[in-house]
């Protein structure tokens, strides 16, 4: 008997509803995009990838890190698991719930983009950018399951939102890199966001997408894995029921 | 012998420090209701949490039907309430109920299910415009909604009307007389009264009274006079007294001394009545008992 479709709906349906979750995680960064594109001066193809990797982040962010701190211990949680299915589906579902809306919220900043910049993206390079969006966001998932599991529901949505905009901002979305302050740009060239910005840029370009970018962001993901199961298995410990 | 439909074979369990159950031996059998008694903290909800397969045991065994409730498999025969219906505020009641009974094989149709517990009005309502007592008739009707051979039900009737909890009594006695089995943990020791064929108390993580109603009334030995008088009351022998509107509640060990007692003083009294305890009293007497000698 196969679970996924109706985990995925439920999931999918009841984030849908939840205003708090569709503002930060689809409008935001749409609306924030229109802010500043039309004062930023560059390649609109770099602008464009820059915002995809800020709303592909934002589902990392908010449905991972808010969604798990704030569900991890609700009686509807604990009645979950004691419902006959592998503790992996609800995982599954949230993975797929995951890559939904990043889609839409991507989709709706193409759609955005392209009435108010010109864009000049072949598909071959649009799916290439979907690759380095898919790929780079895995670490910050699992940096968000970390912070789901290590955070309160009560302290998750402030850390959620400063390592969200740091990040991004740290990583070169909103400022190009070269004109980051020389501190910023050492620490930059280190960030996971970088490395994601960075493949997003090349991807854009028709330029390659080189292995350094994706070996850096492999690294951290085996150290936030490990993190965010850390976290699950702390949790777990600790919890009285 | 059929075989129990769940059981804890001397089990232990702690969080961290706190020490929720040692050593605790407890079986169901099917088609049976036992209700699980106990003060807040004594270990109720962690021997729920192991049986419904919530958690593992530290040591000992616990068993569904024979098989490993951490399977998913083990726990399609049980039904489970929550302990607090916090529903999920987007989801409409049919579509929580819809994913609850996908997760049985031979579960009910959501829509039988809804019109079983009177819910049908409310299937288009959001978990967020529940009240207290529609949310706790839900929880109860989730827990049916895999035809279970076994269900949980935690605080079935917690903060509902006296009129709804008859119905829900009466519903599940008519599962029992099917032969599905009910665990029952609940405050309303009246509850436990009417409904449960066994009780067992839990307190300080262990077994301190497992039997049926009628013999753990017993084994407390206590009976209940009550009487009305204007006079003081300084008679014996008397375990502990209470007054309330007039009316004097002494119990007692020997109620035949007592009463013997109480003819011979002279007081003028009226309205006297020789009780069983009830199973509050017996529960009082099991459960503070080891909280007043230390």
């Amino acid at each position: 008997m196969n679970l996924l479709p109706i985990y995925y709906r439920t999931q999918f349906t009841g984030l849908l509803r939840s205003p708090a979750f569709v503002a930060a995680v689809v409008a935001l960064p749409s609306l924030i995009f229109l802010f500043v594109s039309g004062t930023a001066r560059g390649d609109n193809n770099a602008i464009f990838a820059s915002f995809t990797v800020f709303a592909a982040l934002s589902v990392a962010f908010f449905q991972f890190g808010v969604g798990i701190a704030q569900d991890r211990d609700t009686p509807w949680e604990r009645y979950r698991r004691v419902l006959p299915a592998s503790a992996l589906m609800p995982f599954a579902a949230n993975v797929l719930v995951a890559l939904t809306f990043a889609a839409i919220s991507v989709g709706l900043l193409a759609i955005v983009a392209s009435l108010t910049l010109p864009l000049t993206i072949t598909w071959w390079n649009a799916a290439r950018l979907a690759l380095a969006l898919v790929g780079g966001a895995i670490p910050m998932a699992l940096l968000g399951i970390a912070i789901g599991y290590w955070v309160s529901a009560r302290a998750a949505l402030a850390v959620a939102n400063v390592l969200y905009l740091a990040l991004s901002f740290g990583g070169g979305i909103f400022v190009p890199p070269r004109a980051l302050p020389g501190w910023l740009d050492a620490i930059s060239t280190w960030l996971p966001t970088r490395r994601i910005v960075e493949l997003a840029w090349a991807a854009v370009a028709g330029r390659p997408l080189q292995m350094e970018h994706w070996l850096l962001l492999a690294a951290y993901a085996v150290i936030l894995a490990a993190l965010a199961l850390w976290g699950y298995r702390r949790d777990e410990g600790n919890r009285y029921s | 012998m059929t075989q129990p439909a769940a059981e804890l074979i001397a089990v232990h369990k702690s969080y961290g420090a706190i020490r929720a159950l040692e050593g605790v031996s407890l079986s169901l059998a099917q088609g049976e209701i036992l209700a699980l008694l106990g003060p807040n903290g004594a270990g109720k909800s962690t021997a729920v949490s192991l049986l419904t397969g919530l958690r593992p045991p530290d040591s000992g065994t616990v068993r569904l039907f024979g098989a490993d409730p951490r399977q998913p498999a083990t726990r399609a025969a049980i039904g489970v309430t929550p302990q607090d219906s916090g529903f999920p505020l987007g989801l409409t009641v049919a579509e929580v109920t819809r994913f609850v009974c996908r997760h049985y094989p031979n579960g009910e149709a959501p829509e039988a299910l809804l019109d079983r517990f009177g819910l049908t009005a409310l299937a288009k309502r959001r978990g967020g415009a529940l009240s207290g007592g529609q949310r706790r008739m839900l929880s109860v009707a989730l827990a049916f909604a895999g035809k279970p051979r076994a269900v949980f039900l935690d605080e079935p009737t917690t903060g509902i009307d006296i009129d709804v909890r008859r119905r829900l009594w009466d519903a599940v006695r008519a599962y029992r007389a099917q032969g599905g089995a009910v665990l029952l943990t609940t405050h309303y020791l009246e509850e436990a009264d009417q409904l449960a064929d066994r009780v067992a108390v839990i307190g300080h993580g262990r077994v301190i009274a497992d039997g049926t109603t009628a013999a753990i009334r017993a084994q407390v030995g206590l009976r209940r006079v009550r009487l009305r008088t204007s006079e003081p009351l300084a008679v014996g022998p008397v375990a502990r007294q209470s007054l309330e509107d007039g009316v004097h509640t002494l119990y007692t060990a020997d109620s035949d001394a007592l009463v013997r007692t109480l003819v011979t003083s002279g007081i003028a009294f009226h309205d006297l009545e020789i009780l069983p305890a009830t199973l509050e009293d017996a529960f009082l007497a099991l459960t503070v008992r080891p909280g007043a000698a230390s």
